[in-house]
């Protein structure tokens, strides 16, 4: 044997790129990976390969044509990001919103978070290694966007939620299909759980692995099903209720270990809640009291708000997302903050993957579910 | 013992479950559309490419002011000679013939598809400026994203050329304003 | 502003680029909900019904035709070596051609395997996640799609990585796909249908089958590939130890066949317990079922497929040992996991599901190669089905469920078959 060879099997650690053009980083997340055989000793997120310079952005821009950068934001659920911007600017410039509104507000965020907890699903299955159940999450969250398509016009996009009310009213027919796939979607999630959640192959995997205990969670700073998953019970929606959720009856699951099987179960919990959230909006809608008026009243057309500041924070898909808006009594804002919930949940990674199996950063990371339009704004 | 067979027992009827819910769906109708031979037509509020009306058009801009991205320009038209007065009459208007418009460009490279334009125009009863149906544009260069209409085509859309820069109509490339929808 | 119902006439005529295609209005689009409320009433569902019912009795008419192979080709065998010796070649001569052209028709099966086996997974997958799968290439479903995928990759170039160790870079393929198939040879696909029949078949075939782990090995190592040494190392743990509840599950079988010889296993299942059941191995109480199971999941294993595609594992190693691999080397890669998927059904076909025995007395007009191949394709769709059901395994339960189920479960089962021979005899 000679010198080098000797030298090269003395070795033993192994620095690993996982990422950016790794198939299951979900975008462009560079985890560097240092690793002894298939354990990791040391990991550090390296984020910022999306940068886009979002919040300058918003700067050059006036409130209204700003709101379709806040669709850029997290693209998997851009109607909660609408509604968080339009929230914190109706906030500054004192906006009142038409109840109708509200309750499509309400309605659009609960069904974009169930498409935006089926890409979870589906893509938190790929990483584990089955392909099926993405296919099967894609072609419910299709029929989502049939419904957002129909709506707004947009299928990823949607710049619905406007300053002071949404873009326009339910078109004919669309509570008719509406209530369809909830129809059609509420028995699928047995399904789904038949797939995956109960499946012994995945609870080996996910039970009991990349477990946050609620210290950590909250010391890090995780909202969202990711921070309930761990036991404390923090929902936006019911610590401060906006738009119209302390009128709306729904549960917030919570679990207790915080591992990966937990937070996967309270996202899939939570799919059915946010059905249940849509039929009563639903009913609601139809309500005689609440017939359709103009969708975005008393607001001009060039917002221009009195200096000042004001924050709003709603439970995105994927946690608290915040809009820290701050005028100087011009058209456009003088500075925005975002509070991104991903940015948040994807820096605990450091501290849990110490220690885990390859494959587990995988299923962790998957489980965290960040967006990296998000991350890196 | 016990907990360890109930264990296998039940992992091993869950695992049967999840293969009956892959087999039925499997003996279920397709529900995937195939695409080069059938064509989704969007819903009515679509935001396709934007498709722009010269004569609908009075040229205020707003579209311009709206745009978060700065990707459409516009000139107006210049005013009408004023026709020479004639004497002891009362001085007759300015009449243009044509539109009001002296020509209108559309960067689609730079394109939201936010519909803030077209729900700016001010135009009545139809929209000058409105997004189609239409989802199939193909651009091979990004010369060609950026579409005009100037005095005197007779269609919307023509493009730069890559080589000469001058705007030209595009071979083998949709006309936007083939598509007829309109809102 | 007009009303969605004139723009819905408006786009009835052909508004999109392409004149070819059928316009899908809005209110046909294909939500699941409907199609799926009441299917017989679609067109295409039924049609579809028919066609695959019709292939199925294609087939089978097929095969009654055609019967027995050995057969039809023994007087066609003695009138060729009448012709050969009336000219003078010698015997020797003659047989060697013969074996010649049997080795021609034994290499040709991995490969022709391959090409349908893969349009085979792309439908069953396509059709399981309510897709179609490939449907443009060979007008019929797509049927010539691997044909191009082929050609396709022989003409691909063929990138060699630049600190790949280049000698096993290049040799890793041919070594695992050699034995891929060398291990056919005593392999029966009928009745008297077999390349040579070998009285150690058994030992044989899981002796060669085992080679092909070195050039996985060799693959990992040799790619210069963090990604791929990871892989490769998985694999080499995983392979070597799922050898041994593999091989210890077929013993029982053994001791109940008292021979190894396969095709020999494969003759000793004819016959019916009370006219009705057939003697094969996995009707033998608690012993057959136990031991089909743990080799069928030790197959699946063995042919690094999900839910035990850890060495390839696409979420975590990008592709694992066959990274760095393209073109005709990653196709070769591709043929010997195939031909090993159809080595493990042919394998289950003959020892736990009678081989060319008809499962009911009255089905013996069939002739036994296409019993033989029904079982082997109803065994494949299995593992293409397992496939597109669940997820993978991690690399330590992988182990953990070989080291202390699988192998004692198998150990368990060689004892019971003791028992029930003792309870026999």
């Amino acid at each position: 044997m000679t010198d080098k060879t000797s030298a090269a099997l003395k070795a033993d650690q192994m620095f690993i790129n996982f990422g950016p053009q790794h198939p299951s980083t979900h975008g462009v997340l560079r985890i560097a990976l240092t690793v002894e055989g298939e354990v990791v000793v040391k990991a550090a997120p390296d984020v910022g390969y999306l940068h886009r310079g979002m919040e300058k952005l918003f700067e050059a821009r006036t409130y209204s044509q700003a709101l379709i950068l806040t669709d850029r934001l997290d693209y998997i659920s851009a109607m909660h990001n609408n509604l968080a911007y339009c929230l914190a600017v109706e906030r500054l410039a004192g906006v009142q919103v038409p109840l109708r509104a509200e309750y499509l507000r309400v309605l659009t965020a609960e069904l974009n978070r169930i498409a935006s907890h089926l890409v979870f699903f589906g893509t938190f299955a790929v990483d584990m290694g089955a392909f099926t159940p993405f296919l099967y999450a894609f072609r419910e969250r299709e029929m989502i966007l049939d419904l957002f398509e129909m709506l707004c016009g947009g299928r990823l996009l949607y710049s619905y939620v406007r300053v002071g009310g949404v873009s326009a009213d339910l078109p004919a027919g669309w509570t008719e299909k509406c209530r369809e796939f909830i129809a059609f979607f509420k028995p699928r999630l047995k399904d789904y759980d038949t797939l995956l959640s109960t499946n012994p192959i995945f609870k080996s995997r996910t039970d009991g692995v990349g477990l946050i205990s609620a210290a950590q969670a909250l010391s890090w700073g995780l909202s969202g099903p990711n921070l309930r998953a761990s036991g404390p019970d923090y929902d936006v929606r019911k610590a401060e209720p906006y738009c119209v959720y302390d009128k709306l009856n729904f549960k917030v699951p919570v679990a207790r270990t915080g591992s990966c099987w937990d937070r996967y179960y309270c996202r899939m919990l939570e799919m059915g809640q946010s059905a249940e959230i849509a039929l009563q909006c639903l009913d609601a809608l139809a309500a005689p009291e609440l017939a359709p008026e103009i969708m975005t009243k008393g607001v001009p057309k060039m917002l221009k708000p009195a200096a000042g500041q004001a924050y709003a924070h709603v439970e995105a898909s994927r946690g608290d997302l915040g809009f820290y808006a701050v005028s100087d009594g011009s058209l456009s804002p003088y500075r925005m903050h975002v509070r991104g919930p991903s940015f948040l949940n994807v820096a605990i990674l450091q501290e849990i993957l110490t220690g885990c199996k390859i494959a587990d950063v995988v299923a962790i990371l998957g489980s965290l579910d960040i967006v990296l339009g998000e991350v890196d704004r | 013992m016990k907990n360890y067979l109930s264990f296998v027992a039940e992992a091993f009827v869950n695992t049967l479950k999840g293969l009956w819910v892959t087999l039925k769906v499997m003996f279920l109708p397709t529900i995937t559309v195939q695409y080069p031979t059938e064509k989704m037509v969007p819903y009515p509020r679509f935001r396709g490419m934007l498709a722009y009306d010269a004569e609908a058009c009075i040229a205020c801009g707003m579209c311009v002011r709206a745009c978060p991205s700065k990707c459409i320009a516009l000139a107006k038209a210049a005013p009408a000679p004023v026709p020479a007065a004639v004497e002891g009459q009362p001085p007759a208007p300015a009449v243009r013939s044509g539109p009001k418009i002296e020509w209108y460009t559309i960067d689609y490279g730079r394109c939201n598809f936010c519909g803030l334009c077209e729900e700016s125009c001010p135009t009545k009863p139809v929209k000058a400026l409105w997004h189609s149906l239409d989802y199939e544009a193909v651009f091979s260069t990004r010369e060609e994203m950026t579409r005009r209409w100037k005095r005197g085509d007779t269609l919307w859309g023509t493009a730069r050329g890559s080589a000469d820069g001058q705007f030209a109509p595009v071979a083998d490339q949709i006309h936007i304003q083939d598509v007829p929808v309109r809102k | 502003m007009t009303t969605e119902e004139t723009i819905l006439t408006k786009i009835s005529e052909p508004v999109f680029n392409h004149a070819n295609g059928r316009l899908l209005m809005p209110e046909e689009r294909y939500w699941p909900s409907r199609k799926w409320k009441s299917p017989w009433s679609l067109p295409a569902y039924r049609s579809g019904a028919a066609l695959l019912a019709g292939i199925l009795s294609g087939a089978v008419l097929a095969a009654w035709l055609i019967g027995e192979i050995p057969l039809r080709l023994a007087p066609l065998y003695s009138l060729a070596e009448q012709y050969a010796l009336s000219y003078g070649v010698p015997l020797f001569l003659f047989h060697l051609a013969w074996t010649v052209i049997k080795a021609a028709l034994l290499l040709a099966v991995p490969l022709v395997n391959a090409l349908f086996a893969v349009w085979w997974e792309r439908k069953v997958s396509a059709h399981i996640q309510s897709r179609l799968g490939p449907m443009y290439v060979g007008r019929f479903q797509g049927c010539l799609q691997t044909v191009a995928d082929g050609l396709k990759l022989f003409l691909k170039e063929d990138i060699v990585p630049d600190c790949a160790d280049k000698l096993v870079h290049l040799l890793a393929p041919v070594v695992v796909v050699i034995p891929a198939i060398l291990v056919f040879a005593p392999v029966p696909f009928g009745r008297e249908l077999i390349y040579a029949d070998l009285d150690i078949g058994t030992v044989y075939v899981f002796a060669v089958g085992g080679v092909s782990v070195m050039g996985i090995i060799m693959a990992g190592w040799a790619s210069g590939n963090k990604f791929s040494l990871l892989g490769g190392l998985r694999s080499a743990a995983q392979l070597v130890s799922y050898e041994l509840p593999r091989t210890f599950a077929v013993i029982p079988i053994i001791m109940l066949a008292g021979t190894l010889n396969i095709s020999a296993i494969a003759g000793l299942q004819a016959g019916y317990w009370g006219g009705i059941l057939p003697r094969w191995f996995i009707f033998y109480p608690v012993v057959g079922q136990v031991a089909f199971i743990v080799f069928l999941i030790a197959s699946v294993a063995e042919t690094n497929r999900v839910p035990f595609d850890i060495p390839e594992a696409e979420s975590e190693l990008v592709a694992g040992f066959n990274t760095e691999y393209s073109g005709m080397k990653f196709a070769l890669f591709f043929l010997s996991e195939f031909a090993y998927v159809l080595l493990s059904c042919l394998l289950m076909a003959a020892f736990f599901f009678g081989g060319g025995e008809p499962p009911l007395p009255f089905l013996g007009f069939l002739p036994s190669w296409a019993w033989f191949l029904a079982k082997t394709l109803t065994l494949m769709f299995c593992f293409l089905w397992f496939r597109w059901t669940f997820p993978r395994f991690r690399v330590d339960r992988l182990m953990d469920f070989n080291w202390k189920f699988l192998l004692p479960v198998s150990l368990l089962n060689i004892a019971a078959a003791g028992l029930l021979i003792w309870l026999i005899s």
